[in-house]
């Protein structure tokens, strides 16, 4: 395991408005070069930590000093893995996009868009809750 | 101006619209479960959870991706302050993916609740609402408090 860090729990809902702006831009232009940058993105928060997130700095260096000091922080690991299922999507949606394939291009990038604004509207990581029902679907080990 | 997107794009935000009604009124409610409590109690027994040692015991299925979880956890720790006959019994659903699949547990969190007797007075899944949940524990564990 990694060590657990700490982020102010606005960072995440801030860097979720703004993907699913980015992603319903991606949706009304069809350009897979977009979904491919908020691919990068997504790997950037997921695979080097949310310190590194491009939405994560520019909340920190931008947003959140106009917002006042910290109330509540949590633990990175939750929005971290949203990241990671956000990438997938929007992994899937570029190689759709860019391989003349727009409608997998459109609908992967709908679902992330699905996941995007629930978790910046109510604050409800799809990722999350999906982790536990594509891990209990593995076979069961006999032990 | 991309047609297919711009319908998958109205697609994606009615059906955002309508997971966040269902969350916002269904997620988290208990609900009472007839039936097959015994083989449920079996299980929790299983992974330690002794009933009888308290008025009220909480059972919660948890990953370390759920922040709602920890949220709960908090919740029940706070309310045990109050409700010394509150038992909560936190349990890394990971690790016991043979209860998971056994009791159905889908999402996290996922709750049972127990009396002293054993009896399984519910179960809820998501976050349950606080109002709900200090309902419940004032219910089943009496507050200790000035007489």
């Amino acid at each position: 395991m990694t060590p657990i860090r700490q982020v102010d729990i606005r960072g995440p809902r801030f860097a979720a408005w703004v993907t699913t702006v980015v992603l319903a831009v991606v949706l009304l232009t069809g350009s897979g070069w977009l979904l491919a940058a908020q691919a990068v993105v997504f790997a950037v928060g997921a695979f080097a930590g949310l310190r590194y997130a491009p939405y994560g700095v520019a909340f920190r260096t931008l947003v959140a000093p106009r917002l006042g000091p910290v109330r509540e922080t949590e633990d990175e690991a939750p929005p971290r893995f949203a990241q990671l299922v956000g990438f997938g999507f929007a992994l899937v949606g570029t190689l759709g996009y860019l391989t003349g394939a727009p409608v997998v291009g459109a609908v992967a990038t709908g679902l992330a868009l699905v996941a995007a604004l629930l978790n910046a509207a109510v604050g409800f990581c799809l990722g999350c809750e999906l982790y536990l029902i594509v891990r209990r679907a593995r076979p069961a080990r006999s032990h | 101006m991309d047609a297919t997107g711009a319908a998958v794009l109205g697609a994606a935000l009615v059906l955002a619209a309508v997971a966040a009604w269902w969350l916002r009124t269904r997620s988290g409610a208990v609900r009472t479960t007839g039936g097959a409590a015994v083989q449920e109690l079996d299980v929790l027994r299983g992974l330690g959870v002794r009933p009888e040692d308290a008025d009220l015991t909480v059972v919660q299925f948890a990953t370390a991706f759920c922040a709602p979880c920890r949220a709960t956890k908090a919740r029940l720790t706070q309310l045990q302050t109050r409700h010394p006959g509150l038992a909560a019994v936190h349990v890394d659903a990971e690790s016991e993916l043979e209860a998971v699949r056994a009791l159905d547990v889908r999402r996290t969190p996922t709750l049972f609740y127990l009396d002293r007797s054993g009896a399984l007075l519910g179960r809820s899944s998501g976050a349950p609402r606080p109002d709900e949940l200090a309902a419940l524990v004032a219910a089943h564990a009496p507050a200790q408090g000035p007489a």
